[in-house]
């Protein structure tokens, strides 16, 4: 089922990123993204900022959404964690919080079992951060939360969108 | 389902383009994509078979410009339009923020849209949404072929809500920017009042 809008903060952020850091740090990974099921990239890190992030996000919630129908095909309710082995990187991808998706790119030397062992990890931060994130998130929450809701984009008036909408051009 | 990222400043948002086989979905984000700026666009990437019929979806992540400081980043994709490639187009429909159904107005692919229709509602309804209650604009496309149905008559069989309906001849760029300005424009409404 579809749930609301997501938001992210600056301090919510901060906290996803840091554990971002720490995996990919401990990983020697090439990237360590955080996506939703949607495929919209929320936080990215990692030295190898030639690969196309928006391309790999969208990609990478495909991949996952193609899977779980799969596993539902099978009798299972969802396959948890996709991993794609190439000649020099593989890419890991993994379940948080049933609506988002760790997806990491690393180098052949690394070890399998040590990816997991440090996605399982960085996996229990994130579950935290973003249930909590999914909460402010919520409209009903919001209202008692002020400046954590979604006030800006509830003041758009019918101008600026008339306006926005009117300088489409593409070029 | 929106990403409002008041980090970069930025709303996400994913637009699908829905409809029967050759209807011409995909020839609408090829046009999206050549007129628009490399600055404002991302790769064009197509899951298609050998003879390019799409297996899985199009992507186009574009660029159309700022409300209020924000940025506004839409992605676009297409579904298969094929009957069978049902469990394929039910996976494109994942946080949907807004749908333009691409209909073929030749005669005799007019059950084929209805057919479409049809799956759409089924469809979005398996991921908890309500066709009447998210942004929707039906275009009406091939509108230069001799087989073409009256644009009345299709809006008579095709109208679901009231929705704004464009003619269109995607493959010479006849209403396609009209049509994704349309659903852009109610995406962005619907983001105010579900603020």
């Amino acid at each position: 089922m579809e749930s609301g809008n997501i938001i992210l903060h600056e301090a919510d952020y901060q906290r996803l990123r840091s554990i971002l850091a720490r995996t990919q740090k401990d990983l020697r990974a090439h990237l360590v993204m955080l996506i939703d099921r949607s495929g919209h990239h929320i936080a990215c890190e990692g030295p190898d900022q030639e690969i196309d992030q928006t391309a790999l996000a969208s990609l990478a919630a495909a991949n996952v959404a193609a899977a779980n129908a799969l596993a539902q095909i099978v009798g299972e309710p969802g396959f948890s964690v996709l991993y794609h082995q190439g000649n020099q990187r593989s890419i890991h991808i993994s379940d948080v919080a049933n609506r988002f998706s760790l997806v990491l790119v690393f180098d052949q030397t690394v070890a399998s079992g040590v990816v997991r062992w440090k996605v399982r990890r960085a996996t229990f931060f994130l579950d935290e951060i973003l249930s909590e994130m999914l909460t402010r998130s919520d409209p009903s929450a919001s209202a008692s939360a002020p400046g954590q809701g979604t006030t800006e984009t509830a003041q758009f008036t019918d101008e600026e969108i008339n306006r926005l909408v009117g300088e489409i051009n593409l070029k | 389902m929106t990403f409002i990222n008041y980090v970069a400043r930025e709303l996400n948002c994913k637009i699908v383009y829905y409809g029967p086989g050759l209807g011409g979905k995909t020839t609408n984000l090829q046009h999206v994509y050549s007129i628009t700026a490399p600055e404002n666009k991302g790769k064009l990437i197509s899951l298609a078979t050998e003879t390019e019929r799409t297996l899985f979806f199009d992507f186009l992540p574009i660029d159309l410009g700022q409300i209020r400081g924000f940025r506004t980043r839409f992605h676009l994709y297409t579904v298969p339009g094929q009957v069978f490639y049902d469990a394929s187009r039910k996976l494109i429909l994942t946080g949907v923020d807004g749908v333009v159904f691409v209909a073929d107005s030749q005669e005799e692919r007019l059950d084929a849209n209805l057919e479409s229709i049809s799956n759409l509602q089924l469809n979005l309804k398996e991921h908890g949404f309500d066709l009447s209650k998210i942004p929707y604009v039906l275009q009406l496309n091939k509108r230069d072929l001799p087989n073409a149905l009256p644009a009345e008559e299709l809006r008579k069989l095709l109208l679901v809500k009231g929705e704004p309906v464009f003619e269109a001849v995607a493959k010479k760029g006849i209403g396609v920017l009209d049509t994704l300005k349309a659903v852009v424009r109610q995406v962005l409404i619907k983001l105010r009042k579900s603020a």
